[in-house]
């Protein structure tokens, strides 16, 4: 093959990774040709074919920059928002404020957190949902990197009377510990009358960065061993309701209240079963919430939640 | 997960099209929703880039019809092939029932092949998933560019990288020109619902 061949086969393979948006792959191939271009005195124009191969790889350059710094989440139009909602909500349980919940964190999930909010905002009249979605609401403005939104909306929510104190300290508690673990000092205003508020309020997090969404397993169901009542020493399993990184909510019916009279806010349990689909763990967990649901078709059901000290 | 209404007598089913960035993917699912129009049931969504790329997912449903009783419908996803985008994928996965899996023929592309079935297999096992069980066929894509002068890997050579323990039905294709485009499809369909009807009992 002819150096002029060459040359033009090199060139041609790198006009079609272009096309194809290979573009690290395309630049690698014009630089062949104008290294071989470089190193050959007897080629016609030499210098203008070198200029304008270096003008097609700083066009290169450019273009991968631009695809480098493209928001990651750009808003997207409301039918994909929609669209998101309905094929991302894998629940299949019947109750509708539930399958609302799992749309809501799928929006939250590919980083629509204007509408997520709105949408977790919507499920705050309902008494089952209103922690988790609570919850969610300040994770979408951490997400954001808007701090004071965050300890805002939760101030505003202990004005407005919305949340009993229980509920109102889970998420307290829970914004607390979220920004502290991303380095923010906040002093966030305690509820009014918390049973245990002490306790909740000294819950310290587990060291370890990162996301922890993504970084905790999908727990489906835990077993706690009962310390006190007249099932001590007997384990039970609850099955997860819904998990947000560390802390789990467990929904348990009226009928076992029983089993869960020891379980108040800020104790430790010592020995809980995690199960996941890939593995079954053993560590502990605190009782970071117990609140009884008063309206909704839960209602006179309790809404637990466990936060993994340890896992 | 498959969704199977006992009563309705009624099955849908997730598929997604994993591979490395601008392997063809999309334009597999761009040819499917212009040539077989009689399956689909929906229109096809991108949501992608500026600069076409796929930014979340593309999506395609489709209606199989009748199957041994029951009513199949199928939806077809994309995941976004660029590294940066491995959260998305891991999200566009959850729930999947059978994979094709688009690599890219060209020789330069080698590594980025190996890497993507590496990702799928690690997302499959977060989810508690099997590569070796889910019902997954390969495809060889841009095989045409071989009629260009571009240098692609031999069949062979693909194989070995990327099917020597996975022992995965292999097609060769052309996405752009819809070569091997139905073929795989319907042999991961197949192996989809072979899976399913194991699963579920539901052929009658």
């Amino acid at each position: 093959m002819s150096l002029k061949d060459q040359i033009k086969a090199i060139l041609q393979e790198a006009e079609l990774y272009k096309k194809q948006g290979l573009l690290g792959e395309a630049k690698d191939k014009y630089k062949a040709a104008s290294d071989i271009i470089y190193r050959n005195d007897q080629i016609k124009n030499r210098d203008s074919l070198i200029a304008a191969i270096t003008s097609k790889i700083n066009a290169l350059d450019s273009d991968s920059d631009l695809l480098e710094h493209e928001p990651e989440s750009p808003e997207l139009s409301e039918k994909a928002q929609d669209l998101i909602k309905n094929l991302f909500s894998f629940s299949e349980k019947k109750d509708k404020d539930e399958a609302v919940l799992e749309g809501a964190i799928a929006l939250a999930k590919f980083g629509q957190f204007d509408r997520a909010i709105k949408e977790f905002n919507d499920l705050l009249d309902k008494d089952s949902q209103r922690v988790v979605a609570a919850k969610n609401v300040l994770r979408c403005y951490v997400a954001m990197a808007a701090y004071d939104d965050a300890i805002a909306q939760y101030e505003k929510w202990k004005e407005s009377g919305q949340f009993p104190p229980e509920q109102l300290e889970a998420v307290r508690s829970y914004l607390s510990e979220y920004l502290n673990k991303k380095g923010i000092k906040s002093q966030l205003s305690m509820p009014d009358t918390v049973p245990g508020a002490a306790e909740t309020a000294d819950l310290a997090g587990h060291s370890g960065g990162g996301d922890e969404e993504t970084e905790f397993l999908d727990i489906t169901s835990v077993g706690i061993t009962l310390d006190t009542g007249p099932d001590k020493g007997k384990m039970v399993e609850f099955d997860v309701n819904f998990q947000s990184g560390n802390m789990l909510s467990l929904i348990i019916s009226s009928k076992d209240k029983a089993l869960i009279e020891g379980l108040q806010t800020g104790i430790k349990l010592s020995n809980i079963q995690y199960y996941s689909p890939i593995a079954i763990f053993k560590g502990s967990g605190i009782v970071a919430a117990r609140t009884e649901i008063s309206n909704g078709p839960k209602k006179g059901d309790f809404c637990l939640d466990i936060k993994i000290v340890n896992q | 997960m498959a969704i199977f209404n006992l009563k309705k007598r009624e099955i849908e089913c997730k598929i997604v099209y994993y591979g490395p960035g601008r392997g063809g993917k999309t334009t597999n699912l761009e040819y499917l929703y212009k040539s077989y129009k009689k399956q689909i049931a929906g229109e096809m969504v991108s949501i992608n880039t500026e600069g076409d790329r796929t930014l979340f997912f593309d999506f395609l449903p489709l209606g199989l019809g009748q199957i041994r009783g029951c009513n199949v419908r199928v939806q077809l996803y994309t995941v976004p092939g660029q590294v940066k985008y491995s959260s998305t994928r891991k999200l566009v996965l959850r729930g999947v029932d059978g994979v094709v899996f688009v690599a890219d023929s060209l020789e330069v592309r080698r590594e980025k092949n190996m890497l993507s079935l590496q990702d799928l297999q690690k997302n499959l096992k977060d989810y508690g998933k099997s590569i070796f069980k889910v019902p997954l066929v390969l495809q060889f894509n841009k095989r045409d560019l071989a009629d260009e002068g571009i240098p692609l890997m031999p069949i062979d050579l693909m194989e070995k990288d990327l099917n020597r323990q996975l022992k995965a039905p292999t097609f060769q294709a052309s996405a752009v020109k819809g070569n091997g485009v139905g073929p795989s499809l319907k042999e991961c369909l197949k192996l989809t619902l072979k899976s399913l009807q194991k699963e579920f009992k539901w052929a009658q």
